[in-house]
């Protein structure tokens, strides 16, 4: 109780709150722009969240997160253009609901309680299971430690990325990256190529400013070449859902966000899976199954709720062992990192009325993002129309300020252009930029666990296979590296 | 349009390069196990092999699957991926003009010709951006965050 109530002292800061609010809204406004992304807004804002005294930053971003999940179905409600991969299923019934059945408001309505509905049903998992699965957690050793973030980037290269090989080369490429810079362990300075830029390791900020923003941006342009965005010219009127409707999709609602919040404790999904196994499922179970495409509550309320319940879900393993399940997590991971909260089960005992602080921050974005989409619905339908023309050059801008003020180097904004322009080419080659995010974040934690346990066993390699958890862990890791294959020879069989 | 059984050649080839100056670099720290666990060494020198291996097997995998692969394209060369060489090269010249000009007026510079390389060119609107976002940051990071953006080096 002492914990939740120092937790409450620490939110209610008007800054903090003030950083929360912005936070929704800026995510709203990035996730309802076909082009940004959730991991755009929150590489570019990044640098802006440690001008927060305390947790006011991570505030800030957990609004982004949760604001730019939600947005993404503004845009695929009006254009049929997602705003994010996680909207994709949210055209299906949404556009024809706005355009055929001429009724954007209940469609923009529907998604708008679906999408609060999901976020607070997972935070509300997040809040009963993290401890639990904490408690567990405390009981892990090096080994255990060094299999769980090998197992969280297999799960991760194994999904995220087209080619398997490719996402292992880009892993590993992010785990040597990690290994630049003054070894923790023995002292020794590695890979700095005598610069003392690289002392204290490559600098991770602007990396992921890179890849994420820049590289983002880079697509875009590409993407403007070939095809300009539809404006938006619809009248928007009732927004609030009537109750016939809330009473249909009561049912869809609970299942997708179970669904959702299920599907996000898993590394390596996220909303774009969500979203359809909800849509799938709600459509199974629908009596107007047959409809469904047409523009039925249920398709439009099932993936909402399902990806926006990935939030709280995708936290789990984020909070509890350390294991970010993808680039959003991955980044918000970088974040309490920063701040001085390394995730993980002793977060739990030492820091509690942080971990108190990022559960009522997080119940608190998906409230103010559900009263924003409610109440500034009509002005975010306007934001769809802002030109790529316009948006581009200033984001481009922003990388630059964003990465230059983080530690006033100049060096950092060479390191993120270098990193966009990569991100650009090896993206077009097939590679997982989160793989080789979440390969930088995890090297320190996978090197430091495995000389920690090769230092317990004399040097024997058996201990990695002779405890349970710790082998269970890495036999899961293979088994997740190998399913895409095992998986296709299923399939034909 | 590139196949992607080229490029996956040239990441093959990429990836043997990398992965073995990798562990070129990494055998010139200790490699052996000690009372402090392995050298410092061990873990870049393994991370370099498995890149290498990774790059054998993408290889052989490119080998395996050459007529799929040969069907499967990659845009690299198309003009909508010239346009994105272009503004690579004025990321690099932005990053010059950050030197020499300072900040807000290599930005003032940049921000129309990146408006202009994606086919717009309404002078107006095009100044009104600039103002507009060099005002913001300028409010936003220079008054508020007391960031100082980089100045010319002929004002240094």
């Amino acid at each position: 109780m002492v914990d939740i109530l120092a937790a409450l002292q620490m939110i209610f800061v008007p800054l903090n709150l003030l950083g929360l609010l912005f936070g929704v809204a800026v995510g709203i406004a990035f996730g309802c722009m076909p082009g940004l992304s959730v991991n755009m807004g929150l590489a570019l804002l990044f640098p802006l969240a440690f001008s927060f005294q305390g947790i006011g930053g991570i505030l800030m971003l957990l609004g982004i997160y949760c604001g730019a999940i939600y947005g993404g179905s503004i845009s695929a409600i009006l254009l049929k253009t997602p705003g994010t991969p996680a909207s994709v299923a949210t055209t299906l019934d949404g556009y024809p609901m706005a355009t055929k059945l001429k009724q954007p408001g209940r469609a923009l309505g529907l998604s708008t309680m679906a999408s609060t509905f999901g976020g607070v049903f997972s935070t509300i998992c997040l809040i009963l299971l993290a401890p639990q699965l904490a408690k567990i957690a405390l009981q892990f050793s090096k080994p255990e430690y060094f299999a769980l973030a090998i197992f969280g980037l297999s799960i991760i290269t194994s999904v995220s990325s087209g080619s398997v090989i490719k996402g292992i080369m880009g892993g590993l490429f992010g785990l040597f990256l990690a290994t630049v810079g003054i070894d923790d362990m023995s002292g020794t300075i590695r890979f700095t190529l005598d610069t003392t830029y690289l002392l204290g390791g490559v600098s991770f900020i602007p990396i992921l400013i890179g890849v994420f923003a820049f590289t983002q941006v880079l697509s875009s342009i590409e993407d403007y070449y070939h095809n300009e965005r539809g404006e938006v010219n619809v009248v928007i009127d009732r927004v609030l859902p009537v109750w016939a409707d809330i009473k249909r999709v009561f049912g869809t609602l609970l299942r997708s966000s179970a669904i959702g919040t299920f599907i996000g404790c898993i590394p390596g999904t996220g909303g774009d899976i969500a979203s359809f196994v909800s849509y799938d499922q709600a459509k199974r179970w629908s009596k107007n199954g047959d409809k469904f495409g047409t523009g039925e509550p249920e398709g439009v309320c099932a993936p909402e709720a399902g990806n926006n319940a990935v939030s709280g879900g995708a936290f789990i393993p984020v909070l509890t062992l350390g294991i970010p399940g993808d680039g959003a997590t991955a980044i918000m991971m970088g974040a309490l990192m920063v701040q001085g909260l390394q995730p993980g089960p002793l977060l739990f005992l030492e820091k509690a009325p942080d971990v108190y602080a990022i559960f009522i921050g997080l119940l608190l974005a998906n409230l103010v993002m559900g009263l924003m989409g409610f109440s500034l619905i009509k002005l975010f339908a306007k934001v769809v129309n802002v030109p790529m023309y316009i948006l581009l050059p200033i984001i481009t801008m922003m990388t630059f300020v964003g990465t230059f003020s983080y530690h006033n180097s100049l060096n950092d904004v060479y390191l993120m252009v270098v990193s966009g322009c990569i991100g650009y080419v090896l993206n077009k080659l097939g590679f997982s930029m989160s793989a080789i995010i979440i390969g930088i974040i995890l090297g320190s934690m996978a090197e430091q666990n495995f000389v920690g346990s090769l230092i317990m066993s004399d040097g024997s390699f058996s201990i990695f296979y002779t405890r349970p958890i710790c082998l269970f862990f890495l036999a899961a890791a293979v088994l997740s590296l190998f399913s895409p294959i095992l998986g296709k020879l299923w399939k034909k069989n | 349009m590139q196949s992607m059984k080229l490029c996956n050649y040239l990441v093959s080839i990429g990836g043997i390069l990398v992965g073995g100056l990798i562990m070129l670099a990494a055998s010139e720290f200790p490699l052996a196990f000690t009372e402090n666990g392995p050298g410092p060494g061990f873990w870049p020198f393994s991370l370099g092999m498995g890149i290498f291996l990774g790059a054998i097997l993408l290889l052989g995998y490119s080998v395996l699957k050459r007529d799929s692969l040969e069907r499967q394209l990659v845009a690299l060369t198309l003009a909508a991926n010239k346009r994105v060489y272009l503004m690579m090269g004025l990321m690099v010249l932005f990053c010059i003009l950050i030197n020499l000009l300072g900040f807000y007026i290599a930005s003032a510079v940049v921000i129309p010709l990146v408006m202009q390389l994606m086919d717009y060119h309404d002078k107006k609107v095009m100044a009104m951006t600039t103002v507009g976002t060099l005002a913001f940051i300028y409010l936003v990071f220079g008054m508020l965050l007391n960031t100082q953006m980089p100045e010319s080096i002929f004002l240094e």
